[in-house]
């Protein structure tokens, strides 16, 4: 567990010999320090809880399942399910493009998503054999689509509530947090993040967005929006696309571009997942039949092709949000250097990447040197030595296969995950052709077919050079990534950018802020409480501020031992002791005193099968006790009561009342009420009716026993 | 203590006890059909247990009007229901449900899926315009169906709910987009309501699926009873074979169908047959529908409720976006120049489109009819079915019917086969039928009590029935509490006497101590503390005094403020002229409170007293004791019970030829012939000694 700073979220809860990992994140930047513990303890994980989509979330699963042999069940909501994957495509396809990455390849992403149980909100998972006893429910959390507070639950008592990230607030397209509901758990795991930050309105931060968009795309600048790739990007397209719709906001004219690898797919899930958002979005389909992510203006773009035909001045939501790579990258390379653009910022990524630098230093940083990178086809010498390899190995392999033909593999590179200029590995027993091989891949159905047609953002650029050599494998769009047919390289190039656009950084993370924080952790009343993921002064306010038994901030590695010595029995009531018991109503609950003696032997008055009655033989009873034997007890008054309630019900009697100095007053000045602290009250007067009549009243509030 | 209990437990106990078992309490759980009980139509089921009332669909009658087409709401109390759960958007299922927000005094929740209520929106709407046209007696009104939408809540497939201790949870049941069977649970018993289902996957519909936790009550459809349907592939190839062949030799195909639900699996049939035939793409197919084509976009939308197949499609391209059908604004939009196919509603050919394009293409053999649903006796599409040779059109003229028939049934409603499997894996002990004409029912009924007849080890009792009639059934559930906290620390032992606060929510019990209360639920102990302020322009010596006659004992907190406390719990400070007492609140505090209070109220109307003051009120006269137990004695046995010659140590009584030694000073009684005697004895001379006793001499 970690905390004081703001590494990504990932974290280990061993309940009794049972180990759960919460979440899974990874920054942007791929810090190896982060996974070398998740290395240590790979092993010992027993089932993973996915709360949010995105890569400070999940970014750490392909490599745990891919590359560490993580391999226990994994859980998360439908749109976690769904949009995690759009994430980790978009990732990997954009890290693809401008570098050679080798930590985890696609086909590691599939098997995560495969593996992945999923769940929807409320619905209650019993886990089976190590994990006997324990139960999750995902529940909502707002922030990003199918965003969840876990609720984990052992023996039907001791639950847990881990809880990060969340949003109180209901937005456009999401609903709110429902951590209210939640109460008093025997241990909260929640973040710090937010804790010293105050958001501004939402009107007010909408308007600022258009402002500054209004006025670039007016001085004919573009807008670069950094966004992520499936998550908060739904809210602002949203937005924008209502925004561009409504003709007084005058920007019918220009042009919006939502703009990633995945842009379509995320759109489709988005619109076939209307259930998982804001009553109003429900709402919109329901009596309106218009699907609020049928885009009327916002278009999608998956390439710079696609982005080349759309006329300037133009707003284009790109991503990654980090600029370490992907779309948002090059625009920004593209584009800082005019002062007519516009570069805004909707979320803090990790210390260290380039968009947490810039965000950081708003307005002080003039020049940045920064390294160029892409991915370029082979062209003239270079194309000519690939040939000549790949002719050569063609007709050593084709030697070879003579020999023997199944294995091939041998022939292939070893690193199959880095594309390079490499030979194709599997090659069938088919025909060869004197100068190139040829063969007939068989057309690969995945189930997110599209998404891995990488040839339709790979060669964009130099179709026609890649034509002769590749001519036959564009025919049939291969899916497998394994199979690499056009060469490429990748160029890296140190170059020094002026930053002259204007940079914003508009926060539409959709995350609780302090105040709020606050006040939720202090309406949830945990018994116990865990602070991850915030600076030291912040974790330190958050646990301030709350009244648990006991409170941890962890260090990263550090361990903490949550264990409560629990005592717990069952013990049946008899029907001659809950007939003569009076509950009283008391909050949710009926209360009443009870006193009974302890049997064990329930004599034969189950009829039922005989294993059952011999399982209930050992159950201790309660049956009525002799009447002299039940001691007396003090009389207990149940629930709080606030003096501004009571304060309304003594209207409603016809006493009118008013506050003095945090007193309540009544009749006169003579009747005074004070709340001293939780659970007490006092009542003070003169000798009158008036006092017993105030009296009654409130002690009708509580349920005396 | 003896007043505690007298306060606060035995006065109201005793009355209650004579009353009848509140229902909340009862073991009995009563499910009675107000609609759909023996018929089909009108689905509407009243559960009803623990105090929880549940109604399970509000459907119309589509046979009937007005009224008469209501399930028999009149005969419960629509204002007492909790719950009302919706299975699906068909009429049958959801068609009362804006009368019965806008008409009766329900105020409980009511939920369906998401996919449900969208559909329910438009074709509740299209209803209200159809029956304005036919007849005068509308139900409800377009604004009721508004104000029904804001009342009514969603929830999700497998999503789990609580209102007020009952819980459910919502399964899919195929049939049609969005339905669902719904699994309720009450103090531990469960229910199975199935509404509508179907066990077979079809193109883009799961089949229902069978739930892992095992119901007590299965509550079922049964429409088609003993029926076998026909195989999906069968039945597939059959279709796209016909229409293939209708179209392909000239023909006109005309599809009658009811616009939502069976209506968009034929369209994904024909829209993919046609993909994979290129020679029928010159061939349009229409689909005739405003509703339907207003539904197609929460077909689009709610792709979630839908089977894998589709869901691993819309990656790709939303299957509901077709290729090759179109939509086709009315008769009038239409250019009938040559083959093609058309789905029309509505679906038994009653009226609308469907008949006019059926009676202008009868008379050519070339053209083709194929019925795909469930048809009712009397209707165009039901007669035609026994190839008569004439029909009779709207206008009363008769036609030669020449074109060619043909009935192939997508009803996707469950068949003998699955019902059997379903009840076979379920092993629920009680069955009810439903939603099923009487015959069919009654088959069914016979039929699995037959299957089960060679099976005695599995307990299963089926029921069928009719409206209005209930079902009772016993459960002895068991009551089990959570011991918790510090009276949790050590076992239980047997004999040991537990005590403390037994708090119930939603049907499930924790006893704690008061003190563990905030540490494991939401209830806080409170405290109130009171303090009144009193004239008293007396002497403190004759306070003193009369204090100490009431209390027995006076402990001076402070000499020189003049300050007492009395009973250990109520503090008395006298100021110039002045008292204030303070107590902290509890019933018995507060009687002491009163009493303190009468005696400096009668204090200061009392002159200086001339009595010394000592410890007088302490002493117990036992003499005066014995006295009065010989007379309550010989009350309660007669004069020969009691001895005249009996001391204070030699104290007997005799009843009965039983005698029973009472230890005079211990207050204790023996009497080894009989216990009960003893017993009786016992708690006469406790009772007597607590209220002769002064307070201070009794061991609170």
């Amino acid at each position: 567990m970690c905390c004081f700073d703001e590494s990504p979220h990932c974290y280990l809860l061993e309940i009794d010999d049972f180990t759960i990992l919460l979440d899974c994140g990874w920054d942007e930047l791929f810090s190896v320090n982060l996974v070398d513990s998740l290395k240590q303890n790979i092993n010992k994980i027993d089932a993973v809880l996915i709360s949010y989509p995105d890569l400070l979330h999940l970014g750490a699963l392909p490599y745990a399942v891919g590359k560490l042999g993580l391999n226990c069940p994994i859980y998360g909501t439908v749109p976690v399910h769904k949009m995690g994957q759009m994430f980790m495509y978009d990732w990997y396809l954009s890290r693809y493009d401008s570098e050679e990455f080798a930590i985890f390849d696609l086909d590691d992403v599939d098997k995560v998503f495969d593996r992945m149980t999923v769940l929807k909100y409320n619905q209650t998972i019993a886990l089976k054999g190590k994990g006997y006893g324990i139960t999750i429910t995902p529940v909502p959390a707002g922030h990003m689509i199918g965003g969840t507070i876990w609720k984990i639950v052992k023996d039907g008592e001791e639950d847990i509530v881990y809880a990060v990230d969340y949003n109180h607030k209901k937005e456009r397209h999401l609903g709110c947090c429902e951590l209210e509901k939640v109460t008093r758990p025997s241990l909260l795991i929640t973040d710090a993040y937010n804790m010293l930050y105050q958001q501004p309105r939402r009107s007010a931060r909408d308007e600022s967005l258009v402002v500054s968009i209004l006025a670039t795309l007016r001085s004919q600048g573009n807008v670069l929006l950094a966004v992520d790739t499936a998550g908060r990007v739904l809210e602002i397209s949203n937005l924008l696309d209502n925004i561009w719709h409504n003709k007084e906001a005058g920007l019918f004219a220009y042009n919006i571009v939502l703009m990633s690898k995945v842009a379509h797919n995320v759109n489709e899930f988005a619109k076939s997942s209307i259930e998982w958002m804001s009553d109003r979005m429900v709402k919109s389909v329901d009596d309106a039949r218009n699907n609020p992510f049928q885009f009327r203006s916002v278009k999608l773009c998956h390439s710079f092709e696609d982005l080349k035909k759309i006329p300037s001045p133009k707003v284009v939501l790109a991503s990654m949000p980090d600029l370490e790579c992907g779309f948002a990258r090059d625009l920004f390379v593209m584009w800082c250097g005019q002062p007519n653009n516009s570069v805004i910022f909707t979320q803090r990524t990790s210390p260290g990447t380039l968009a947490r630098y810039l965000v950081d230093n708003l307005g002080r940083v003039l020049s940045l040197q920064l390294d160029v990178r892409s991915r370029a086809p082979l062209a003239g010498k270079e194309l000519d030595e690939y040939l000549q390899t790949k002719k050569q190995k063609a007709s050593e392999t084709m030697e070879y296969e003579e020999s023997s033909e199944d294995e091939d593999e041998i022939s292939g590179p070893v690193g199959h995950d880095i594309m390079v200029m490499e030979e194709p590995r599997r090659q069938g027993k088919k025909p060869h052709f004197p100068v190139f091989p040829f063969h007939e891949e068989k057309v690969k159905v995945d189930e997110y077919g599209e998404v891995v047609k990488h040839e339709d953002f790979l060669i964009v650029d130099g179709v026609e050079e890649a034509e002769k050599d590749i001519s036959d494998a564009q025919e049939e769009p291969e899916e497998d990534m394994e199979i690499e047919e056009i060469p490429t390289k990748c160029m890296s190039q140190s170059k020094i950018l002026k930053l002259n656009c204007n940079i914003l950084y508009i926060d539409f993370e959709g995350r609780s802020d302090g105040p709020s924080i606050e006040r939720l952790v202090f309406q949830v009343k945990p018994r116990r409480l865990i602070i991850v993921r915030g600076s030291q002064e912040a974790c330190e306010k958050l646990s301030a501020g709350c009244q648990a038994e006991n409170i941890w901030m962890p260090q990263k590695g550090d361990h903490i031992n949550a264990t409560i010595e629990r005592h717990i029995y069952q013990l049946l009531l008899k029907d001659s002791i809950l007939k003569d018991l009076m509950f009283k109503k008391c909050r949710e609950s009926e209360v009443a005193w009870v006193t009974g003696q302890v049997v064990y032997d329930t004599g034969s008055t189950d009829i039922e099968k005989s294993d059952v009655a011999e399982a209930k033989k050992n159950q201790p009873h309660l049956d009525l006790v002799d009447y002299n034997l039940i001691p007396s007890h003090k009389t207990a008054f149940l629930n709080d009561i606030k003096l501004s309630d009571f304060k309304q019900i003594l209207g409603k009697n016809g006493i009118p009342s008013e506050f003095i100095g945090g007193t309540l007053r009544c009749c006169g000045g003579n009747i005074s009420l004070q709340r001293l602290e939780t659970g007490k009250v006092s009542i003070e007067g003169t000798l009158s009716e008036d006092y017993f009549k105030v009296r009654d009243l409130l002690y009708e509030q509580y349920a005396i026993i | 203590g003896f007043y505690f209990r007298r306060l606060n437990s035995n006065g109201p106990n005793m009355s209650r006890r004579k009353e009848a078992i509140p229902a909340e309490e009862s073991d009995q759980l009563t499910i009675k059909p107000l609609g759909a009980g023996q018929e089909v139509g009108r689905s509407c089921i009243l559960l009803e247990f623990k105090g929880k009332k549940i109604l399970l669909d509000m459907g119309i009658h589509p046979g009937l009007t007005g009224m008469d087409a209501l399930p028999y709401i009149d005969t419960i109390e629509a204002s007492e229901i909790d719950l009302l759960l919706i299975s699906h958007f068909h009429l049958d299922h959801s068609g009362a449900l804006p009368w019965f927000f806008a008409k009766t005094s329900f105020k409980g929740r009511c939920f369906m899926t998401h996919a449900t209520k969208a559909v329910y929106r438009w074709l509740l709407s299209d209803y209200i315009k159809v029956s304005n046209i036919s007849t005068e007696q509308n139900l409800y009104t377009e604004a009721d169906l508004e104000a029904s939408m804001l009342k009514i809540e969603t929830l999700d497939f497998h999503e789990e709910k609580d209102v007020g201790g009952i819980r459910f949870r919502a399964y899919h049941a195929g049939h049609v987009l969005g339905a669902a069977m719904f699994m309720i649970e009450i103090a531990g018993v469960k229910i199975l309501y199935t509404g509508d289902f179907s066990r077979q996957e079809d193109r883009h519909l799961c089949a229902a699926e069978i739930p892992a936790v095992r119901p007590d009550v299965l509550i079922t459809e049964s429409t088609y009873g003993t029926q076998i349907h026909e195989k999906r592939e069968d039945r597939e190839s059959r279709f796209t074979g016909m229409v293939h062949d209708i179209v392909t030799k000239g023909g006109r195909c005309l599809i009658p169908v009811f616009a939502l639900g069976r209506a968009q699996e034929l369209l994904l049939i024909l829209d993919e047959y046609w993909g994979q035939h290129s020679e029928l793409h010159d061939i349009p197919i229409y689909y005739a529908s405003s509703l339907a084509k207003k539904c197609m976009s929460v077909y689009q939308t709610y792709v979630n409720a839908m089977n894998s197949r589709i869901q691993k499609q819309i990656a790709i391209s939303n299957p509901f976006v077709f290729k090759h059908v179109s939509n086709l604004k009315g008769i009038d939009h239409f250019d009938d120049v040559g083959p093609c196919v058309i789905m029309a509603s509505p679906g038994m050919m009653q009226s609308g489109l469907s008949r006019e394009l059926f009676e202008s293409w009868c008379t050519d053999p070339k053209n083709g009819v194929i019925i795909a649903g469930y048809c009712v006796e009397g209707t165009l599409a039901k007669h035609i079915q026994s190839e008569p040779d004439e029909i009779a059109t709207m206008s009363g003229q008769r036609l030669p019917l020449k074109m060619r028939v043909a009935n192939i049934s997508f009803s996707a409603h469950t068949d003998y086969q699955q019902t059997s499997e379903f009840i076979r894996a379920l092993q629920p002990r009680h069955v009810i039928l439903v939603h099923g004409e009487a015959n069919e029912m009654s088959r069914l009924k016979a039929a699995l009590i037959r299957e089960y007849e060679t099976m005695p080890e599995v307990e299963i009792t089926v029921y069928n029935p009719r409206n209005t009639t209930s079902v009772e059934l016993t459960f002895r559930g068991e009551k089990a509490a959570k011991v918790m906290g510090s009276l949790a620390v050590h076992k239980p032992v047997e004999g040991e006497v537990l005590s403390g606060v037994l708090v119930k929510r939603n049907f499930n019990y924790h006893l704690l101590a008061p003190s563990d209360l905030a540490t494991y639920t939401d209830i806080q102990v409170s405290q109130i503390t009171q303090k009144l302020a009193v004239h008293y322009s007396g002497s403190v010596s004759t306070l003193h005094f009369l204090l100490l006659q009431l209390a027995g004992h006076v402990e001076k907190m402070d000499e020189v403020k003049s300050s007492f406390r009395v009973f250990d719990v109520i503090d008395l400070t006298v100021d110039k002229n002045m008292i204030t007492v303070e107590w902290k609140g509890s019933p018995v505090n507060d009687m002491f409170a009163d009493a303190v209070l009468v005696t400096i109220l009668r204090a200061e109307t009392l002159n200086e007293p001339s009595v010394k003051i000592d410890d007088y009120g302490a002493k117990f006269e036992w003499d005066k004791f014995k006295d009065s137990l010989v007379e309550m004695l010989r009350d309660m046995f007669g004069e020969a019970a009691v001895p005249k010659s009996v001391t204070k140590d030699d104290f007997y009584v005799t009843v009965d030829d039983k005698k029973a030694i009472i230890d005079f000073y211990n207050l204790k009684v023996t009497c080894e012939e009989d216990l009960t005697l003893q017993k009786i004895l016992q708690t006469a001379v406790s009772r007597l000694y607590n209220s002769l006793a002064p307070i201070s001499a009794i061991q609170m």
